[in-house]
């Protein structure tokens, strides 16, 4: 009999791998010039840039190791279990509804409680074993869907693929409409380093020469197909552009890697591509950089806090806790980076005390948590296009991304109601699941066919719109809860502004005017917001800057007030424009290693 | 790393065991249990049933084929065995929605015998249609307001005081229950969506009705042909001059 492979898979053996590898690796094992904590998009580029330099560097991850072979599961078809690729029953994911309305910590709630794992919204049959339990990960505070996966690659084994560049509109926002305040740094110092990001991991897109969006260095784009076309032709007309989407996939091949091969079409990287074609960070990062024999890789380490050399006031190194063993240790190194994704660097940085550093390290300023900003989504709108109604399908979805829609308010113009911007993402044709269906009134043969009479013929688009960098939208830590290592959890004080909540309006109203333009059918909107965090783009609670009073980190993501001390994720990022946020933290987390090594080289640290 | 066989009889206990204080009222299937349903919906044998009882069984069969019929492009919900997934999504529903469906298929005969003088299974097509025009009535109704707006846009340090919403179908679906629906105008609701996802997850629904052709190994996806510079054959579209 067939084993049914969406069922929960034998992790034994990895595991026990995963045991095996931290148990290994003690405090004395090393020495390491550099601790890197994480492994995802952040950590894998640090470790990378430092292994590869000759740096040796221990890289400390709070989960197990990954098996995608095993884990990746591609290809699967829906029927593979009659479970359909639903959550077994003893899981259970939040639903958006339940974000706003559930009282936090979200574990807790007496709805939630009796499932043996409660996962963010992003978890599902594919990515249940990589996110977060919510009962040992607990937030309080105002609703915030925090999405957070403990396992090596973090998120990027799941990640979204959209690779998006920040450009001038970003780095100097505020000289534009005067809120805030810019970038210590401009495009100009980024883009070499987006450059050098696109050649090592491939991206595909077309170049557009649009200010809003900078051009990368493209591998072969992906097509749009039928009803795609019709839509880029029709807002064409309207002065806005609608193009191949730019995703961190390599769709000819990286000669730089051989753990990786090039896109095969399948259109399921949501779930891990088995070739990693997508950009994973344990088979792009983590394995070359293994193979340096420079890395040390231990699993299972939960890190709380970053400690203290008293006599010098740099960074010791920090104290990991075993996730398995509970045990303590302290890893000692010449310079940490922090790389475990902006909200948790964050809290390791909070949890961080001394006497000389009593609301934490780095937070002279007070400003270590403030400026949580990431993208506000939830309008969309969707219809039928009617040139493909009632004809075959055609094979709309093998391709990793669907099309891009520019940002088109305050470029030129001066929209009245807000500041900044939103982009549109999203696409059409025939889709493997029929989810308009569900909408489709009626039974019998009438509504059977009417479901296929509109497969290939959908169009669906969702807008991601700038949240203000505002101080008062801030996280802290809780001063009661505690997760399952002991560690306090994070206090979210975050709300959308009137500036978010006019936008979100306007995007609906413009979703609904594209599509009308373009003569769809039946089109439905949605105007609703999405819970806060729903876009896993956080960034800013660290943020750059020239001036330590008003900044946390320097314009080379260095604590201001400790110097062995580094971000390599996106705490230290001002703002984040509407720009899908992976392609940035990995463009920046080069240029600090660029800067780090220099550091290193000149004995400076 | 080895690929071997993704589940073992020790794996199954093991999380058997593990869920036991959450999994001891639900009779879900163990792995293997799982794997042998999945065979039986592949080789069209006779149904391993969890909850309904073979009247109630065929009842449903009836049903979900008057949702989604057999004609002349591919099988129905019949063959493609949505009934069997209706009794796994019983099986592993909490114990209130699954009382409040069963309950809901008990008054579906009983509206037909009362309407008709025989229960759903007997009826004649045309008074199948009548009925499930009825009881379709409701199915679809504008969301009511969205409630999630206005909290967002609370003061700072106020919480919303609304009613949360509940867990609200066999698919675990989170939403707010509609009062403007009858409990079988509800149930027929539940049961259609709950149809759509079992047959457009079947082999029957993607390959032979859809005729889906992706999630396959493609050397370049192709996308609309006006993108090589040629007029388009699947959607007229004109090549740009």
């Amino acid at each position: 009999m067939p084993a049914d492979k969406t069922l929960d898979l034998d992790l034994d053996a990895i595991v026990a791998e995963s045991r095996r590898a931290a148990a290994a690796i003690h405090p004395g094992s090393g020495p390491w010039d550099v601790i890197v904590v994480g492994s995802g998009a952040a950590g894998g580029m640090a470790a990378f840039q430092l292994a590869t330099a000759g740096i040796k560097v221990l890289v400390l991850d709070a989960g197990r190791l990954i098996n995608h072979r095993k884990e990746y599961r591609t290809m699967e078809w829906p029927y593979a279990s009659p479970r359909r690729s639903r959550l077994p029953p003893d899981h259970r994911a939040i639903a958006a509804a339940e974000y706003n309305f559930f009282d936090r910590p979200y574990g807790n709630h007496p709805e939630l409680a009796k499932y043996k794992k409660v996962a963010s919204y992003a978890g599902n049959a594919f990515t249940r074993n990589w996110v977060v339990n919510e009962k040992q990960h607990p937030t309080t505070g105002t609703p915030y869907a925090w999405v957070r996966a403990r396992v090596l690659g973090g998120k990027t084994n799941f990640w979204g693929r959209v690779a998006l560049r920040y450009g001038p509109l970003e780095f100097k926002a505020a000289s534009r409409d005067g809120f805030d305040v810019d970038w210590p740094i401009g495009y100009e110092d980024v883009a070499p380093y987006y450059d050098k990001v696109d050649l090592l991991l491939g991206v595909s897109g077309t170049k557009e020469g649009l200010a809003q969006i900078p051009d990368g260095i493209y591998q072969r784009p992906i097509k749009l197909n039928c009803v795609e076309v019709h839509f880029k032709r029709t807002v064409a007309r309207m002065g806005r552009r609608y193009m191949p989407g730019r995703c961190g996939v390599t769709t000819e091949g990286v000669l730089n890697n051989k753990y990786r091969a090039r896109c095969l079409g399948r259109g399921r990287c949501g779930r891990g591509c088995d070739i990693n074609a997508a950009f994973h960070s344990p088979n792009a990062l983590i394995l070359p950089a293994r193979d340096t024999g420079n890395l040390t890789l231990r699993p299972y380490s939960v890190v709380s806090e970053v400690i203290l050399d008293p006599a010098t006031g740099r960074a010791a190194g920090v104290r990991v806790i075993d996730a398995n063993t509970r045990r303590v240790m302290d890893f000692k190194a010449r310079v940490v980076v922090l790389g475990a994704g902006t909200l948790d660097s964050t809290r390791i940085l909070l949890n961080s005390r001394s006497s000389r550093h009593p609301s934490g390290l780095g937070n002279s300023s007070g400003l270590l948590g403030s400026y949580l900003s990431e993208h506000h989504m939830g309008p969309r709108a969707s219809g039928f296009i009617p040139m493909r109604m009632g004809t075959e399908p055609t094979l709309d979805d093998g391709r990793p991304t669907g099309p891009y829609l520019a940002r088109f308010r305050n470029i030129t113009d001066k929209h009245p109601d807000f500041i900044r911007g939103y982009h549109f993402q999203g696409g059409g044709g025939a889709q493997e699941y029929p989810g308009f269906a569900h909408d489709i009134p009626g039974f019998g043969r009438a509504f059977k066919s009417s479901v296929r009479r509109h497969y290939p013929a959908l169009i669906s688009i969702g807008g991601f719109g700038e949240v203000l960098p505002r101080k008062e939208n801030r996280v802290s830590l809780d001063a009661t809860v505690k997760d399952a290592w002991g560690i306090p959890v994070l206090r979210f004080d975050y709300r959308f502004s009137d500036n978010e909540i006019k936008m979100a309006r306007d995007m609906a109203d413009t979703a609904e005017e594209m599509l009308k333009a373009a003569g769809a059918q039946d089109i439905k909107v949605e105007r609703e917001m999405l819970p806060p965090g729903w876009s896993i783009h956080e960034i800013g609670t660290a943020r750059m800057g020239d001036d330590p009073k008003t900044s946390v980190t320097t314009r080379f993501c260095r604590l201001h007030d400790v110097p062995n001390v580094y971000l390599a994720d996106a705490a230290p990022f001002v703002s984040g424009g509407t720009q899908n946020t992976t392609w940035s933290i990995l463009a920046m987390c080069w240029r600090t290693m660029d800067y780090l090594k220099e550091q290193m080289r000149a004995g400076d640290v | 790393m080895p690929i071997g066989p993704a589940v073992t009889r020790r794996t199954a206990l093991k999380a058997l065991a593990a869920g036991a204080g959450a999994v001891t009222l639900l009779p879900w299937l163990s792995e293997e249990g799982l794997a042998a349903f999945a065979e039986i919906q592949r080789t069209q044998a006779a149904p391993r049933l969890l909850v309904l009882t073979s009247a109630q069984y065929q009842t449903v069969e009836a049903l979900v084929e008057a949702i989604i019929p057999a004609d002349d492009r591919s099988p129905g919900a019949s063959e493609a065995r949505v009934a069997d997934y209706i009794d796994l999504l019983l099986g592993e529903a909490p114990v209130f929605l699954r009382r409040r469906w069963l309950s809901g298929l008990a008054a579906l005969d009983a509206e037909s015998t009362s309407r008709f003088g025989s229960p759903f299974l007997q009826l004649p097509a045309a008074q199948v249609e009548a009925l499930l025009t009825d009881i379709s009535r409701n199915e679809l109704l504008e969301e009511e307001p969205a409630p999630a707006d206005p909290a967002l846009a609370l003061p700072r340090g106020e919480e919303p005081r609304l009613q949360p919403p509940q867990l609200d179908t066999l698919l675990g679906e989170v939403r707010h229950p509609d009062p403007r629906r009858t409990p079988l105008q509800a149930f027929f609701a539940d049961t259609k969506q709950a149809t759509i996802h079992g047959y457009y997850t079947s082999e029957i629904g993607i390959h032979k009705e859809l005729r889906y052709k992706g999630n396959t190994l493609l050397a370049e996806f192709v996308g609309c042909e006006t993108v090589e510079g040629r007029d388009c054959p699947h959607c007229g579209q004109k090549a740009e001059g």
